[in-house]
């Protein structure tokens, strides 16, 4: 009987507090993150899975202009999630213009992340690396797997750019709320961390 | 991690100590490298310090050590699995390898 029920006296609208203490769309970012980790983890594990069963398996990179390139690229990834940070800390405190600035600061390192990462690929592009050509004459797999694993990571980085330029606007302009900007974040910082996994796996594991 | 509500959040001053301590990582795995370490100690290396850097952006970047506890044990060791599963995969690869001149 509908009247014996605590649930049901309420009425519809009743709603009990989230086990975890976040908002919904905090919670779903993560849910989303772990997925999303899970996609990359799939990936990497089949690049591996091609590395260890290809005996002639090309290790094209060098220091110059790769890895330092790479180096760099970490840098400025990992300098973004700082400003994430500062933006979601102006967020909490109020502060809109300045969180919308580093929210801004977090999209141009994003942009700069996307540019030194195109020139590389062109550079290899140039070099006639393709998805479905080794110049070097080993297994064709190198490619493939590089233009992939990375392609996939850039299109989250471009993304990621999209998503902090409304974020910012919208915030500053007062349409959304502190936890959009920490949701954000979330999704910033996971990107970030794919690359710490994509970098060495992918570049420093190919180093001649 | 708190069993209540979520904890005061770090300060910049402490998110700026560990952008600087994960950059050091990533310096060591570059002097790894480029260190002639034999392929696999490499690897193992490589992922140990991947993990290392991973987690602590996820407890501290994501304020996975500030939320409930029971949004780190309902998240993590999901993940953990699915990607531990993975796993059955290497003996096929050697197999491949051996079939191989």
């Amino acid at each position: 009987m509908s009247g014996s029920n605590p649930a049901m006296a309420l009425g519809h609208h009743a709603a009990e507090e989230s086990p975890y203490g976040i908002q919904s769309k905090k919670l779903v970012m993560w849910l989303f993150i772990i997925a999303d980790a899970a996609t990359f983890g799939a990936i990497l594990f089949g690049y591996g899975y091609l590395r260890v069963g290809s005996p002639d398996w090309t290790r094209p990179f060098h220091f110059s202009p790769t890895i330092l390139n790479g180096m760099v690229m970490t840098f400025v990834l990992l300098t973004s999630s700082l400003t994430m940070l500062a933006a979601v800390a102006a967020a909490q405190a109020g502060q809109r213009a300045t969180s919308a600035r580093w929210i801004f600061a977090t999209a141009g390192l994003g942009v700069l992340f996307a540019t030194l990462h195109l020139r590389e690929w062109f550079g290899l592009i140039a070099d006639h690396w393709s998805p479905s050509n080794n110049p070097m004459g080993g297994s064709p797999l190198v490619g493939a797997s590089f233009f992939s694993i990375t392609g996939l990571h850039l299109l989250h980085v471009l993304c990621g750019v999209v998503a902090l330029v409304v974020v910012a606007l919208k915030y500053r302009g007062g349409r959304l709320e502190p936890g959009h900007v920490e949701t954000t974040g979330l999704y910033w910082h996971f990107v970030d961390l794919v690359w710490m996994f994509v970098f060495p796996l992918v570049y420093l594991m190919n180093v001649s | 991690m708190t069993h209540g509500a979520p904890a005061q959040q770090p300060g910049m001053r402490l998110y700026i100590a560990i952008w600087v301590g994960l950059l050091a990582i990533v310096g060591v795995e570059v002097a790894l490298t480029f260190a002639q370490l034999p392929t696999n100690t490499l690897l193992a290396a490589l992922l140990s310090l991947a993990v290392l850097e991973a987690g602590i952006g996820v407890m501290y970047f994501m304020h996975l050590k500030y939320e409930r506890r029971v949004l780190f044990w309902s998240l993590i060791p999901t993940l953990v699995f699915v990607l531990v599963m993975m796993n059955h995969l290497w003996p096929d690869a050697h197999r491949l390898l051996r079939m191989k001149p």
